[in-house]
């Protein structure tokens, strides 16, 4: 029987002798960043992290209300709306439930920047070329989300390293003092080209030198305006936009044939877009985790639709900008003509018989989900691509930039316009212009190129050229009055409020 | 088994004699028990009176056995007439009580334990064992979160502890911790017994597991004496309980113009004979089985009990349903006088079709109570499906109900040894070895209504199992007859692993082969994951009383965790009692009305592990994209950020209580104040946004609950041919949040339900409960113009809380909440002859709901542009000066996120009512019979103007994110048809 009693106790001591193992952990199944950072696939799978990142951005209407402040795009005060039309009537407030998508999202981007900005030089196991690439994307997305943090709210917090330390916010000068680092590091650190998957039917994915030239253009040229209104950054922006234009055929950037391929369903990699989000809800995995439901994008097909074909009435076009819009085929491709009520097709009328009574946007409308024959929507999110940079821009800006910088607008700023015209459907720019008049035509026509809801919004173009209370100064009664009176001088209303969770 | 026996020739004549007895049983005479001689195989029944006669030698043994009984064995010795008096099978239990790694003569318990046998619920046709638990138990809060088959009820003991962990009980099934699956998962018949844990003192025992309160099941054993087979079937059938009052197609149509202030129905009036009722559509009345067999039975060496049971549920919503059945077999072998052993074995298979919670606005419920009725489900070609309507947004209720296919496949099973060495007398020696399972499989397909132009199929497989080993070493000795002490000793040992893997497409080229052939999908992806958390605990008891008046428990546990680091992965959690049996004192012993008086009081320490394993080590979040493809790449975005630093969350209660027998303990009163604290609360603080973004793990917090049981049980009536039992609980719990740490006194819940509410309307805040609503002001309907605000007569009025003459989100304020304040159950049995009536009345009250459902059908959104609620026809008009709904040509902003749609949850349901008959043994000499019909939420006396107030949208699990009804699936009125017949 005593025996029996130490055989139990033995065998006892012997079980918490392997106690201490006993309790260890060993996450089998997950990666921790001790482990990560090592191979080239790890900054791949690092690369993907922002790429996927940066959709969530762009993937939902939410972070552009900012931007409608501009005096081309509205939308009504009911449903779930107020929040973009606050912007719009000049009242919103720090509790602005849209503008947070780019707040956090950008962040959120800049936050796995940082990580691989730290890291990218321990992945040993790759070459210094591949981890050169991948520095270089780090960079890139880093400097392009300070880029639009700044132009939205001019001074705010800039992390450059991970860290749960308390930030005070950087003024727009040491802000775009960064962004040129950045980008001056990305130019020469991306390839020109990437490999598959990263690139896709001849179309990078991922930036490249290219795109970091192109986002360095437009760097300096928002640099000549307001706030800094460092002139001579003029010249620097048309060097560069130069560079791009001069070997568009090594990264392939071209202006497409018609405006409305760009909105096609089929023209999702075209030979256009400089920089850009990419899209495909039908992939597998999209419901895996939280985060890959950034691989859809819910800017189309309702998001801009009218209620009257089963749309979501986000936002429509202003009358006045609608009225001034020169006619042609790029106001065929960005204004839609006729509605069907109900989706019938027997019942056509023009935008003034719609319940809100303006003109929608046909940019992200299309899908194969789509179906143009009755407008019946079947999804309630496509695949459209977002241009971050669009070809387009490149010239527009050196055009700009070009004259501001010598003082007259010679041939070659006007052929670089008089391509986006002509792709328009419009005539070549009326010649003997001034400075300042070149200018004026320049911005009017970005306006009219990127008209609604494209990354390069108008807005930023009215704020850097301290027009904003100008343009609105025509707006139609029609539209909902203005709460708030934004000032060209005192530049209020400029910055968006800073959002009250920071 | 026959009665009258030959007798057989091994007897000389001269040794017989007439042995004459009676058999009773609780002071009532038993008839038709069994009395038989071993010696000669002669046997006899008793007759009405419980009289019997019979012929045996002296020295002849009787065996003397009934169905119910437990079998008594009588040595003849004289001619003196026999009084036997026998134990119902179940007796045994009712002195004993079960408390963690042993038993406890009631009387001798110093904690606050409940106790639920399964004949409390017996009269009831419970389908799973938390609906017997509901409204049984003071102090133990069970909520019926959705009433499709197999839907998840809520388990909560004594209020919710923690915020991020979870607040669910620890179950322990003969011995072995539940891991891999909860209560509801195991055979209800199979329950002997479930004893409650409350208090510090009882499941301090239970250490890091035992915070949120633990109940212990044993589940039914064999026992000596004639093997007894019995069957249990019973029929339900089900239909919605209630329904909400639309508009009519030509009510619609003519209101949807006026709102729009255009034609945007033509010819409203035609609709007059074309409504469609979306809800009698996608509700049916349903049938549901269950079928049960189980055999009992044993000798001295060996004791068996066998059960095999079948259940088919269809739930009352279209293409809803579970099928689950199972087997059981345990077994008591005595091996010797020394060594015993038990082998317990469990496996069951659950089919689920489409039953999990609906979280998208979508679903087909919420869609039914707000698609316009003036739609028909299908194209003109009666083929297709409607897909859109003119209200709301969403698709087609009946499209989606009855083409989703999801399916979940589960296999459970509980598999688990014991064995007890009685090392000498006193000193008991138990080791429990367990294993317990939940291998899952799920699968679903999406066809081309469901995902349009992209189908898809998806399979996945879970594999969940933990081993636990306990060993007990147990001592208990009486010195100087006054002085009992029990001493335990426990090491404990628990590994519990999941492994997981999934596979899915989409672009599926055919659907002929359901979602069976993975490899049809054009795009595929893949992913796996795993995880495991082990625990080793010790600990030490004594329990020691004098005299049987004076009672003390004091325990000391110590518990590793794998899930902490350094210095926190060990945690100690001590707890004492102290108790005082008055009624054995001299001065109240000759109190005749005073049958029992204790008095007794504790406290102690309990933990929480509450976080998944890994949580201190910093893992990356995985994520897919596809750049633009239809293929998926992975990658990984920085996670959270970690603490080394987390530990435990530590809860400290203090429980006072009484237990009073009167007359003869004819009326039984028990009652509890207790008062619980839980520190270093796990709780995700958030990060800036401008730093990224996302929480991080850190201790801080608390939670106060407090609150007082009392339970009644009374025998008013009790003679021969009538009894009445009278069963009366009820539970009042205060929950408060004390601190959301430094900083913070306010987190907000992510909504469910987004682009239709556009705020969050749930938040944890420091000073109220938890569940706490967030809402603007809802004040009715402006009668005159407001020009300050900017609103005209007819529109909806709201208060305007920070005074900056608009109204908006920054005017919500914390309103109400979700957690229930007070719990009762009060149950009345009447036995006339062989009549049983039960009936059983549970309420729930002090708590709201967000009832998103009736807001949906009631105002005009960005998702429903035109409402349906008849309510809604009494707008206000100049000539009708309706508070309640504003005008229907009101152009002001109307919120759904405002409290006109906080409604009173608190409910009183006649949860059963049940009328049962046993046929008289005469009737059927092979067995004895019942007959029974019942009655199930008959009717419900609420405030609440949804389908049911208990149904919810959110996850039963969570108590931060809850009782938010949006298309909640509500539980059924059953009626139901009972057999039982026991050979």
């Amino acid at each position: 029987m005593k025996t029996k009693l130490y055989t139990i106790l033995a065998a006892s001591t012997l079980l918490l002798g392997s106690c201490k193992e006993f309790l260890e952990e060993d996450p089998k199944g997950s990666i921790t960043e001790q482990t990560f950072y090592k191979s080239a696939e790890d900054l791949n799978a690092a690369m993907l992290g922002l790429a996927l990142n940066y959709n969530l951005a762009w993937n939902q209407t939410g972070g552009m209300a900012i931007n409608f402040g501009s005096d081309d795009i509205t939308t009504h005060a009911g449903g779930n709306k107020k929040g973009f039309s606050d912007f719009d009537t000049f009242q919103a407030n720090a509790s602005n439930d849209r503008m947070v998508i780019w707040w956090n999202y950008f962040y959120q981007t800049i936050k796995s920047s940082n990580a691989l900005i730290s890291n990218y030089n321990n992945a040993t196991d790759a070459t210094q070329e591949v981890r050169d690439h991948a520095g270089g994307v780090a960079y890139f997305y880093r400097a392009l989300n300070y880029f639009f943090l700044t132009r939205t709210w001019g001074a705010v917090p800039m992390p450059l390293e991970f860290s749960l330390d308390k930030k005070e916010n950087s003024s727009p000068e040491e802000i775009y003092s960064q962004i040129l680092e950045d980008l001056q590091k990305a130019e020469s650190m991306l390839p020109d080209a990437w490999d598959a998957p990263r690139r896709q039917n001849g179309v990078d994915i991922l930036p490249t030198a290219g795109s970091a030239k192109a986002l360095l253009a437009n760097v300096y040229l928002t640099m000549a305006g307001w706030p800094l209104k460092k002139t001579e950054n003029y010249a620097l922006a048309a060097a560069k936009a130069k560079e791009v234009i001069d070997n568009s055929s090594k990264w392939g950037y071209a202006l497409l044939p018609e405006f409305g391929q760009l909105w096609d369903k089929d023209y999702q990699y075209n030979k256009e877009a400089v920089f850009g989000c990419y899209f495909n809800k039908n992939m597998p995995s999209i419901w895996t985790y939280g985060d890959n439901w950034g691989n859809g994008s819910q800017l189309g097909p309702p998001s801009f639709a009218p209620g009257e074909e089963g749309g979501w009435d986000e936002a429509f076009g202003e009358i006045s900008f609608y009225t001034n819009f020169p006619a042609g085929a790029r106001k065929d491709a960005t204004y839609q003509k006729d509605y069907f009520l109900n989706n019938d097709p027997k019942k056509v009328v023009d935008y003034t018989k719609l319940t809100h009574k303006h003109p929608y946007f046909m940019k992200y409308r299309d899908d194969e989900s789509y179906d143009p024959a009755t407008h019946k929507m079947n999804d309630w999110w496509g695949n459209a691509t977002v241009y971050v940079i669009r070809y387009a821009e490149v010239l527009l800006t050196y055009a700009e930039a070009h004259t501001m910088a010598t003082g007259n607008a010679d041939q070659s700023a006007y052929a670089a316009i008089n391509q986006v015209r002509k792709r328009a459907g419009l005539s070549n720019l009326q010649t003997g212009m001034s400075k300042n008049d070149f200018q004026k035509a320049v911005i009017a026509e970005r306006g009219w190129e990127f008209a609604g809801f494209e990354p390069a919004s108008r807005w930023f173009d009215l704020i850097r050229t301290e027009t904003v209370a100008q343009a609105n100064a025509n707006r139609s009664s029609a539209e909902l009055p203005l709460l708030g009176k934004p000032d060209d001088n005192s530049h209020t209303f400029y910055w968006a409020p800073l959002p009250i969770i920071k | 088994m026959s009665t009258f026996a030959i007798t057989a020739p091994l007897y000389t004549v001269a040794q017989q004699q007439q042995v004459e007895g009676k058999v009773i049983s609780n002071g009532q005479t038993l008839s038709g028990v069994v009395i038989k001689v071993k010696e000669s195989s002669l046997a006899v029944q008793t007759d009405g009176q419980g009289n019997f006669t019979i012929k045996a030698a002296k020295g002849n043994h009787l065996l003397i056995s009934s169905v119910g009984y437990e079998s008594q064995e009588i040595t003849v010795i004289d001619h003196t007439p026999l009084t036997i008096d026998l134990k119902s099978a179940d007796q045994q239990l009712e002195e004993v009580t079960v408390i963690g790694y042993g038993q406890q003569k009631t009387k001798d318990l110093t904690g606050s334990v409940a106790s639920v046998k399964a004949d409390a619920y017996k009269d009831q046709p419970v389908l799973n064992a938390a609906s017997a638990l509901q409204g049984r138990a003071a102090g133990v809060a069970v909520t019926q979160n959705s009433g499709a088959p197999g839907g998840k009820a809520k388990i909560r003991i004594r209020g919710n502890n923690s915020i991020s962990g979870s607040n669910e009980p620890l179950y322990i099934v003969d011995g072995i911790a539940l891991s891999t699956f909860n209560l509801q998962d195991l055979n209800v018949n199979d329950i002997e017994s479930m004893d409650i844990l409350k208090d510090a003192s009882a499941t301090a025992v239970y250490g890091s597991r035992g915070a949120n309160g633990v109940v212990i099941i044993t589940t039914k054993r064999g026992k000596t004496g004639s093997t007894q087979v019995s069957y249990d079937g019973f029929i339900n059938f089900n239909t919605l309980p209630k329904r909400y009052d639309l508009m009519d197609g030509s009510t619609y149509a003519n209101m949807a113009n006026i709102i729009a202030g255009t034609t945007v129905i033509q010819n409203p009036d035609s609709y007059q004979s074309k409504t469609t009722d979306w809800q009698k559509l996608l509700f049916k009345n349903s049938k549901s089985h269950n079928q049960q067999v189980s055999i009992r039975g044993g000798s001295e060496k060996a004791k068996f009990y066998i059960s095999a049971f079948y259940q088919n549920q269809d739930g009352t919503l279209l293409n809803t349903s579970q099928k689950k059945y199972g087997l059981r077999s345990n077994t008591d072998i005595t091996i010797n006088d020394k060594l015993s052993l038990g082998i317990n074995l469990f496996a069951q298979r659950v089919e689920a079709h489409n039953n999990a919670v609906m979280t998208s606005k979508a679903n087909p419920v919420m869609a039914s109570i707000a698609w316009a009725p003036t739609e028909s489900p299908y194209e003109l070609d009666d083929i297709n499906y409607n897909r859109t309507g003119i209200s709301p947004i969403w698709v087609n209720p009946l499209m989606t109900a009855l083409e989703t296919d999801e399916n979940t496949f589960s296999n459970i099973a509980t598999f688990n040894g014991n064995i007890k060495y009685k090392i000498f007398d006193g000193l008991t020696f138990t080791s429990n070895a367990g294993l317990d399972a939940n291998m899952s499989k799920s699968a679903s397909l999406s066809n081309n209504w469901i995902s349009p132009g992209n189908m898809k199929s998806a399979q996945g497989y879970s594999e969940n199992y933990a081993f636990q080993n306990s060993n007990v070493l147990s001592y208990n000795r009486i010195f100087a007859e006054k002085h009992n002490l029990t001493l335990t000793a426990v090491e404990e040992s628990t590994i519990s692993t999941s492994n997981n893997f999934n596979a899915g497409g989409s672009g599926l080229s055919t659907l002929s082969n359901g979602y069976y052939n993975l490899g049809l999908n054009a795009a595929q992806s893949i992913s796996s994951g795993y995880s495991q958390w082990s625990l080793l605990s010790f600990l030490g008891r004594a329990i020691y009383n004098y005299d049987n008046r004076y009672l003390a428990t004091v325990s000391y546990r110590r518990d590793g965790s794998s899930k902490f680091q350094g210095s926190n992965k060990w945690s100690n959690f001590p707890s004492f009692s102290l108790g005082w049996n008055v009624h054995e004192e001299s001065f109240l012993k000759n109190v005749e009305s005073i049958s029992k008086l204790k008095v007794r009081g504790g406290w102690g320490m309990t933990g929480n592990q509450a976080i998944g394993p890994y949580q201190t080590l910093g893992l990356l979040n995985p994520v897919n994209y596809s750049y633009g493809s239809t293929s998926s790449y992975q990658g990984y975005t920085i996670g959270n950020p970690t603490s080394k630093d987390l530990k435990w969350e530590t809860t400290k209660q203090t429980d006072f209580g009484f237990d009073l027998g009167l007359f003869n303990n004819r009326v039984n009163i028990t009652a509890d104040y207790y008062y619980k604290n839980t520190e270093d609360l796990l709780l995700y603080t958030q990060i800036d946004k401008y730093l990224g973004g996302g929480s991080m793990l850190k201790n801080v917090g608390a939670i106060n609950n407090r609150g007082f049981e009392f339970s009644l049980e009374t025998s008013p009536i009790r003679n021969d041919n009538f009894n009445w039992n009278t069963n009366f609980n009820i539970g009042f719990n205060k929950n408060k949040v004390v601190s959301l740490g430094e900083g913070q006194d306010m987190i907000r819940q992510a909504r469910i339900g987004g682009g239709l509410l556009n705020a969050d309307i749930q938040v944890i805040k420091t000073g109220e409960a938890l569940g706490a609503f967030y809402l603007i002001p809802w004040e009715g309907v402006y009668q005159t113009d407001d020009s300050k605000l900017n609103r005209k007569a007819g529109d909806y009025k709201y208060s305007d809380l920070n005074g900056d003459n608009l109204i908006g989100y920054d005017d919500m304020t914390v309103v109400g909440n979700a957690t229930p304040k007070v719990q009762m159950g009060f149950t009345n049995t009447f036995s006339y002859k062989n009549f049983d009536l039960n009936i059983f009345i549970q309420g729930t009250y002090g708590h709201k709901m967000f009832n998103a459902t009736y807001a949906a059908a009631a105002l005009v959104s960005s998702d429903v542009a035109y409402p349906t609620l008849h309510a809604v026809t009494d707008y206000w008009t100049p000539q009708n000066p309706s508070n309640e709904w504003a005008s229907a040509t009101s152009k002001s902003k109307q919120y759904i996120e405002s409290t006109q749609f906080l409604q009173d949850a608190g409910f009183t349901r006649l949860k059963n009512l049940s009328l049962s008959y046993k046929l008289p043994k005469s009737m059927l000499k092979v067995a004895s019979a019942s007959l029974g019909l019942s009655v199930q939420n008959l009717f419900t006396v609420t405030k609440y103007k949804g389908f049911d107030p208990e149904a919810t949208s959110t996850s039963s699990t969570s108590d931060t994110s809850t009782g938010i009804d949006l298309g909640a699936y509500p539980s059924p009125r059953t009626y139901t048809v009972r057999m039982n017949l026991t050979f």
